[in-house]
């Protein structure tokens, strides 16, 4: 660090007073989300004799709760996979491009983002019919011999929560991508790299801070959507959050409710460090 | 401000003022109060419509009061029965039967009785519930909906949703909402050809000829638009259960839709209404029920909501189904077994 930059660095004192700029978050965070966190927390291990542990034991003896667990990652990973399978290339497009291209190429990625989930969904039942484009274009290529549904069957809830998932997959990638100095490719080049050996070796690592950023933004939202898979699977397929909704809205079961959302909750963070754990682990930044 | 004291006017007048118009502006409610007594009902958001149109004026106009309906879910009205029960806010409910039978099993109503609200004199038997903790003024019934661009011809009993030629067409609801009940009976009794009333309590058969229902299901629904929007556009062909308030309404707007009356009999799914235990204005709640339970609001309400009368002196509306059973629910029986029932639903109808 240069003298004059660190001349400009805030020293301890001013670090401390720098942090207080967070106190208006963090209180709004603890009262609105740490807060009723520790209540559900509280909830999930309390029985009419005080703490226990039943309600875990009782969930986690039942067949049908790993199967609803299964639901869950399944649909996550897929979702997961879909849009990142998308989303990379995108992403790298996006950063290569230059002026009024990457403008009209952010705005395609963000724009989507306005429309509320419950109208993609209502959109997605129309392209998914039996008469939908999909079902058309898949007999119009001779994919299919004829007509299928798509609606109400976990393809359809993967395409649909991939669209709706896929800027949160596109934008960290594309941050991290945006940053990779385009001359170490051509370094590699000049030294008689091969594409892919280029790709493999220096790209792909440099990209992964960004990658597992969206890996674990999509997965948690996936595992975690109530609404998507409401309008577009139904209530024969049930997953932690749907179980979570219907346990507390419906069936008035405080408890059951409770222990899906824990269950869902430790998936959920357990992805996020991990993700953040791999990243340090290959050398991101996190 | 500066600019008005510097041309003459005084601090302190402004200050009385102000203070003035303050205590004024705080005090106009207060006074407002005193002259219009406020009555707020809990209703499904459904009803909104014609409570405002046919239900508020009569009732404004005749009792100098304000009305004012808050829609929303049955079960968020419980909630707030619950959440306030040391001091309600709410006088009178609007909910499904099911949810009345929590709400005196939470000790939340006030029992209607004749003294209070004479009308319940004039209601059909069957229709005044648990010695008056509710009573029905309205039954929509509950029938199977087609779309009549793909069904020229009505279904004619609720074995046809069963028939393979319907393979991944049919909505049945979900056993969450109400409406999803009268299919697990109605399965019972297919099964077994037990009367109707016997079929209800034997759950297992009724389960069972569910499950064969499944490789016909497109999907079980919660939510009633999106289930009405698959069948105006002709993915689904039927619902089955499918409550005459909703489906009816749709036909009257143009979608192509009709309701059948299978030859076993249809369901009403009653709406009943109850006194909030300790809500204010006791007086004015009972009057309320008293005017819903009344010839005179009844004939109005019925034939735009589609749904049966309950007070003997009004007729069915035109359009409502003659000749066939109507069969009712035992709404304890259900309350009791609800939660299992859902249970064993998740486990045998999943996909």
């Amino acid at each position: 660090m240069s003298a004059a930059a660190a001349s400009l660095a805030p020293t301890g004192g001013q670090k401390d007073r720098v942090a207080w700029l967070a106190v208006p978050a963090v209180g709004y965070l603890a009262i609105v989300y740490a807060l009723p966190l520790v209540f559900l927390l509280a909830r999930s291990v309390t029985g009419p004799e005080g703490f226990t542990l039943s309600l875990f034991v009782q969930f986690f003896s039942d067949p049908y709760s790993w199967r609803v667990i299964w639901n869950t990652l399944r649909i996550g990973l897929l979702t997961t996979l879909v849009c990142l399978v998308i989303g990379f290339p995108v992403a790298i497009a996006m950063a290569r491009a230059k002026g009024l291209m990457q403008v009209a190429l952010l705005v395609a990625i963000i724009l989507p983002l306005s429309i509320g989930v419950v109208v993609k969904a209502f959109a997605w039942q129309i392209v998914l019919r039996r008469d939908g484009v999909v079902s058309q274009f898949l007999v119009g290529t001779g994919i299919w011999s004829e007509p299928q549904r798509l609606l109400f069957t976990e393809t359809g809830l993967v395409l649909g929560a991939a669209n709706v998932f896929l800027p949160f997959m596109i934008l960290p990638i594309y941050s991290v991508v945006k940053l990779i100095d385009p001359r170490l490719s051509e370094a590699g080049a000049t030294l008689g790299a091969s594409p892919l050996y280029r790709f493999r070796r220096i790209f792909l690592p440099l990209t992964l801070p960004g990658l597992v950023s969206g890996i674990a933004f999509v997965f948690s939202m996936s595992v975690s959507m109530f609404v998507i898979p409401s309008l577009l699977i139904g209530d024969r397929f049930q997953m932690l959050a749907t179980l979570t909704g219907r346990s507390f809205l419906l069936m008035r079961n405080e408890a059951l409710g409770s222990t899906t959302a824990v269950v869902l909750l430790v998936l959920a963070v357990s992805i996020v460090v991990a993700s953040s754990w791999l990243a340090k682990r290959l050398g991101g930044t996190q | 401000m500066t600019r008005i004291i510097k041309d003459g006017i005084d601090r302190r007048i402004l200050l009385a003022g102000l203070g003035a118009g303050a205590l004024g502006t705080l005090s106009a409610p207060s006074v407002l109060r005193a002259q219009t007594r406020e009555l707020v009902v809990g209703g499904a958001a459904s009803h909104k419509p014609w409570v405002d149109a046919h239900v508020a004026p009569l009732f404004e106009r005749k009792y100098n009061a304000k009305l004012t309906f808050e829609g929303t879910r049955s079960l968020v009205n419980l909630e707030k029965m619950q959440k306030n029960k040391d001091r309600p806010y709410l006088s009178v409910v609007q909910m499904d039967d099911p949810v009345m039978i929590l709400a005196v099993r939470e000790q939340l109503l006030e029992p209607i009785t004749a003294a209070k609200a004479p009308n319940v004199a004039k209601l059909k038997p069957g229709t005044i519930h648990m010695d008056g903790q509710w009573a029905n003024y309205l039954q929509p019934w509950q029938g199977i909906a087609y779309n009549t661009n793909v069904l020229k011809e009505p279904p004619a009993s609720w074995n046809d949703a069963y028939d393979p030629k319907f393979k991944g067409r049919i909505i049945i609801p979900s056993l969450q909402n109400t409406e999803g009940l009268p299919n697990l009976f109605m399965a019972s009794h297919l099964a077994t050809g037990k009367p109707m009333a016997e079929a209800a309590r034997d759950t297992e058969s009724g389960f069972k000829k569910l499950v064969s229902l499944k490789p016909n299901l497109l999907t079980v629904y919660n939510q009633m638009p999106q289930a009405f929007s698959l069948l105006e556009q002709g993915e689904a062909h039927m619902i089955v259960g499918a409550l005459s308030s909703f489906a009816l309404q749709r036909r009257l707007d143009g979608a192509p839709i009709g309701l059948a009356a299978p030859k076993e009999g249809i369901f009403p799914v009653p709406s009943g209404i109850a006194v909030v235990k300790g809500g204010p204005n006791q007086d004015l709640a009972f009057a309320y029920v008293n005017e819903l339970l009344g010839a005179e609001i009844q004939a109005k309400i019925a034939p735009p909501t589609f749904a049966l009368p309950t007070n003997v002196d009004v007729p069915p509306p035109p359009g409502m189904p003659t000749g066939v059973a109507i069969h009712t629910i035992d709404w304890g029986f259900v309350a009791d077994n609800r939660n299992d029932w859902v249970r064993r639903w998740d486990r045998e109808m999943s996909m």
